[in-house]
């Protein structure tokens, strides 16, 4: 049975610009279900980023309602004030970027104890064994105590999908996350948040222009121009493979 | 996310401070002697650095530039200390950094000693602006808990962006990012700034912020040194070191001769001779054959005509950077004038005249530039010597 996870009602984002009102996204109604893994490609400039922002509350809405089921809470997420909000994407969603930031003077284990640490959540003694343990879900472990520059561009990718889970989120969004990385490694990456979601549960919402890796997804949108065109359910589902 | 702001306990008791090295020079920031750094992969072993020796005195700004894989961002990983040498020594403020030093004693030296700035910002995309400049702070537990987001928030005004303090990195420009990551970056008030391709990723306007930023540090005494690709900012740097094939060029051949190609300047920093003279000492005799091409590296020399039965006419002082025995060697190899020391030593660079001339055919645009100079020195000559008139 599907349990939703993500409401998008009835969701408008205009940006004012010195050139007049830019509407990104127009009138977006969706539901992610939990287990999902639902990928939304569109061009440049279609508004994948912005839904993004919209899910995750890291930009307001103009109009409409997101609602996220997590922890046994239904939350509107952009009726939390700045602080609340905050506390509650730090719990409730990972978040994977193009670009991985890593933090270059810290070794990768370090990397992923510091969000554990700031949040607060485990003793430091936990929080390593807990950094140690997604390192070695994103068959990373060997690596723990280089630093970033020492490995290449896909394993860092795979420490900050690591470093996205450190607080235990049921929900990752990633933006391009393998848009800087070679097919086969691009391969890999896939291959990883595959098992999030088929051995933990995760649910994950994927934006990329990249239209190939559509078969990787367990469901997949299209934007064009701020409007969700189609919905194709992909019967191939997390173990299809990108065709190079 | 919304930070509990807590240090831990093992950040309570950190060791900031290196053994002092007792050789090292007072006035220098940075000192790399004999530094290699070697990589291994499948394809077998590759040198990236071959022997290093690098000098910078505290207050410098100094920019390094290189072709890509010349090695200059492992140059300064090295002074970071993210990679390490495999040979050498590398030391900064006078602390050796990787002899007998634990990675994490290295890393807390490295929060209090050295700001950081990347390419790519590297800021926590979860954490907000103002979260992010407060993390080294945090990292190396400095400064009161309840002082650190008051100097967070200074840092941000001093770079503009005390609007945007409280927003995620995702929502502010990319040049923006790049502010609070130099904020960020500036924190524990490092001495040193190390910033690799700062504005490598950013328009014209933010790279001009961002250079007019660095300015502002090196006027209250702060060391920065960068790697970069854009002559807009390796002109307003003291000094711009050039490294080539994983080697430093001699920067008295890379100011001197700025249109050669760094492979030539290379070849030239290995070829040259270093010569000292003393206070009016004779360096090249009228009439003398001439076997060297000279770059003068520190100190003047005057080049003199000597009329006959009447006083010595000076026809110019060159000084740094400056060379001689160009028109010679282009015009037939007999030097037209005496040159001399100047009323102190002076130290010059002489390169053999046979691999001058080689690599001369081989640089139009460096012979050219060299031509322009020689003409302007024959004109003066001929203005001058009245034997000139019989050539």
């Amino acid at each position: 049975m599907s349990i939703p996870i993500v409401e998008i009602v009835n969701v408008s984002k205009t940006y004012s610009t010195a050139a007049g009102d830019f509407p990104a996204l127009k009138n977006i109604n969706l539901t992610v279900n939990k287990g999902e893994f639902l990928g939304v490609v569109g061009k440049s400039g279609a508004g994948k980023s912005t839904l993004l922002n919209m899910i995750n509350g890291v930009d307001e809405l103009t109009s409409g309602e997101v609602l996220v089921h997590s922890d046994g809470r239904r939350v509107s997420v952009h009726h939390l004030n700045e602080d609340e909000k905050a506390l509650w994407r730090g719990r409730t969603m990972g978040v994977v970027y193009q670009s991985f930031q890593l933090l270059p003077m810290l070794t990768l284990v370090e990397n992923i104890t510091l969000p554990m640490d700031l949040a607060g959540n485990f003793k430091p003694r936990e929080s390593r064994e807990k950094a140690m343990e997604l390192l070695r879900l994103v068959e990373i472990e060997e690596h723990a105590e280089k630093l970033p520059a020492l490995i290449s561009g896909g394993q860092q990718q795979r420490v900050a999908i690591a470093r996205a889970l450190a607080n235990d989120p049921d929900i990752l969004v990633a933006d391009e996350p393998t848009g800087s990385l070679d097919s086969v490694t691009a391969d890999h990456i896939f291959d990883v948040f595959s098992r999030l979601v088929a051995e933990r549960g995760k649910t994950i919402v994927m934006v990329t222009h990249d239209m190939g890796l559509k078969s990787r997804f367990t469901r997949c949108l299209t934007l064009v121009d701020g409007e969700l065109q189609n919905e194709v359910k992909m019967e191939t589902k997390t173990k299809g493979r990108r065709k190079s | 996310m919304k930070t509990k702001r807590r240090t831990s306990p093992r950040r309570t008791q950190p060791k900031h401070v290196l053994d002092k090295v007792s050789d090292a020079a007072p006035e220098a920031i940075i000192e790399m002697r004999g530094v290699v750094k070697k990589f291994s992969n499948a394809a077998g072993e590759f040198t990236v650095l071959k022997g290093v020796d690098l000098m910078i005195d505290r207050g410098e700004f100094v920019s390094i530039v290189g072709k890509s894989g010349s090695g200059k961002s492992t140059l300064l990983n090295m002074i970071t200390g993210i990679d390490h040498p495999t040979s050498g020594q590398v030391i900064v403020n006078h602390n050796d950094i990787y002899t007998g030093v634990s990675e994490s004693a290295r890393s807390k030296w490295r929060g209090k000693n050295l700001g950081i700035v990347f390419q790519f910002f590297q800021l926590l995309p979860m954490l907000t602006l103002l979260e992010n400049v407060m993390l080294p702070m945090d990292y190396v537990d400095l400064y009161d808990f309840d002082e650190r987001p008051k100097r967070a928030m200074e840092l941000l005004t001093l770079v503009g962006l005390e609007k945007f303090a409280n927003k995620l990195p995702i929502l502010v420009s990319t040049g923006q990012q790049q502010l609070a990551a130099i904020a960020r970056a500036m924190a524990c008030d490092p001495p040193l700034l190390i910033a690799d391709e700062p504005t490598g990723n950013l328009d014209t306007r933010s790279s001009d912020t961002i250079i007019g930023l660095f300015e502002h540090f090196v006027q209250q005494g702060k060391t920065i040194v960068m790697v970069t690709h854009d002559p807009s900012l390796t002109s307003r740097t003291h000094r711009n070191i050039i490294i080539s094939d994983g080697e430093l060029i001699d920067e008295t051949i890379s100011r001197g001769l700025p249109q050669l190609r760094h492979r030539h300047m290379l070849e030239f920093t290995k070829l040259a001779e270093h010569k000292i003279y003393q206070p009016q000492e004779t360096i090249v005799s009228r009439d003398e054959k001439l076997n060297h091409f000279y770059i003068i590296r520190k100190g003047e020399v005057e080049v003199v005509l000597q009329k006959q039965r009447s006083k010595e006419t000076i026809l110019s002082r060159l000084g740094m950077n400056e060379f001689f025995g160009e028109a010679e060697l282009l015009r037939g190899g007999k030097s037209i004038a005496n040159v001399r020391a100047g009323k102190t030593s002076v130290e010059v660079l002489a390169i053999p005249r046979d691999d001058y001339n080689r690599v001369m055919a081989e640089s139009p645009i460096t012979m050219e530039a060299v031509s322009k100079i020689v003409q302007k020195r024959l004109q003066e000559h001929r203005m001058a010597d009245p034997r000139s008139g019989r050539k």
